[in-house]
């Protein structure tokens, strides 16, 4: 069986401070690589001092757009996480969850790529 | 042109003032822009980040902007919170280090802004804050930064400026964009037209979020709300002609005649808070997904 991945947002970022929506999405990319080779990922939060809903909803909240509820659940663990940043990151999944959901989004999605949304 | 800036809080008068000095500026383009601070007996210095914005579109609409007649001690606060070394002034040492200086960012600037507000936030005048309230606090000022990158579309930058008032235990932060405010963004994003006020309490409301790219959202906005009630303090937002403001737990909400163009949040943090800052929920890492 192979040894899970262990990804640590400190060292993708260069940073105690995981805020940015664009940093979220470089962990994004390494979680998703991962996750599309059938490998398990632990996602340790070691040394991160701030955490924000914009981060993790790229980072993490995303995923549920391509891969499912059970695969997600199955193949990514969080480890060296605080109470309250677990909290935030349950929030972020329940919404990321809904999201999805909605039967709507992917049309909508389409819509901001194309910048029909932009239009005067 | 000569705007007389009066008394400036951060209230429903001092953002009206600013909605009619937006209005006097918006179409004026290569002339002089005098703001008049001779009648200004008070001036919040947190709104030096709206006031910086307005002036900042009018200077990029090549004005010559000056601001002339404050008193010595208003000039005092705003060279020290670096406000006025955009207009010519000197810097001024902040002695007491209470101030959290005046910064225009670019949308790209986020590592930048949360820098900033760490290194100042930890300035020896500043309120020696709980663990948990500082990290709360750094949170939401970066979510409202990230709000403006997200759903502004400024091209003209993101403003913040800060002040801690020690007598009081209360630290007010602002943080302003020029872009489209959220009243149109859901007209853009959502088709739905709402009144301005109407616009940012649906933004506060359940899960709404005008997020519609491939990344989730819809949070930041709820985060802090939930924050400042426990906290004991205060979210104010102007955005086009809305005013809107969350204290106690209460919502006060009022049209403006005239817009702002653009989106003003405003903290105010009550910093004897000792309070622990855990959502309610109490989420097993077993049990995330």
């Amino acid at each position: 069986m192979s040894e899970k991945v262990v990804i640590r947002p400190y060292e993708v970022v260069g940073s105690p401070l995981c805020v940015a929506s664009e940093d979220g999405e470089r962990v994004y990319a390494l979680v998703r690589t991962a996750l599309k080779e059938g490998r398990k990922v632990d996602l340790s939060f070691e040394n991160v001092s701030i955490l924000t809903s914009a981060f993790l909803n790229s980072a993490v909240g995303q995923l549920y757009r391509e891969f499912s509820e059970k695969a997600i659940r199955d193949s990514l663990s969080v480890t060296e996480m605080s109470q309250e940043d677990a909290d935030l990151l349950k929030r972020v999944v329940e919404t990321a969850k809904s999201y999805f959901k909605d039967p709507d989004w992917l049309r909508r999605a389409h819509q901001e790529v194309l910048g029909e949304d932009d239009e005067q | 042109m000569v705007f007389p800036l009066g008394k400036t809080r951060s209230d429903c008068s001092g953002f009206d003032q600013l909605t009619r000095l937006a209005k006097s500026l918006e179409l004026v383009s290569f002339d002089k822009v005098d703001i008049d601070m001779s009648g200004c007996t008070w001036f919040d210095a947190n709104m030096a980040a709206p006031l910086g914005a307005l002036l900042y579109r009018a200077s990029h609409q090549l004005n010559n902007v000056r601001i002339l007649g404050a008193s010595h001690r208003l000039e005092n606060i705003l060279r020290k919170n670096e406000f006025l070394l955009n207009y010519g002034r000197l810097p001024l040492t902040d002695s007491n280090v209470t101030t959290i200086p005046y910064r225009r960012f670019e949308p790209t600037d986020g590592r930048y802004f949360i820098s900033y507000i760490s290194k100042y936030l930890q300035g020896r005048g500043m309120p020696k804050m709980s663990a948990g309230l500082h990290k709360k606090f750094l949170e939401s000022v970066y979510e409202m930064f990230n709000n403006a990158v997200i759903h502004s579309g400024t091209t003209l930058g993101i403003y913040s400026c800060g002040q801690y008032y020690p007598n009081v235990h209360r630290l007010d932060f602002s943080i302003g964009d020029l872009g489209m405010g959220i009243r149109e963004s859901l007209r853009r994003k959502k088709q739905l037209e709402l009144a301005a006020d109407e616009a940012i309490r649906w933004a506060f409301t359940g899960t709404n979020t005008t997020r519609t790219g491939l990344i989730p959202g819809g949070l930041g906005l709820k985060l802090l709300a939930d924050f400042t009630t426990k906290n004991g303090g205060r979210i104010q937002i102007v955005s086009d002609r809305g005013y809107w403001e969350l204290q106690g737990g209460s919502v006060r909400s009022s049209l403006f005649d005239l817009p702002f163009p653009g989106t003003v949040v405003n903290i105010e943090l009550n910093t004897a808070d000792t309070k622990s800052y855990r959502l309610s929920s109490e989420s097993n890492l077993g049990d995330i997904f």
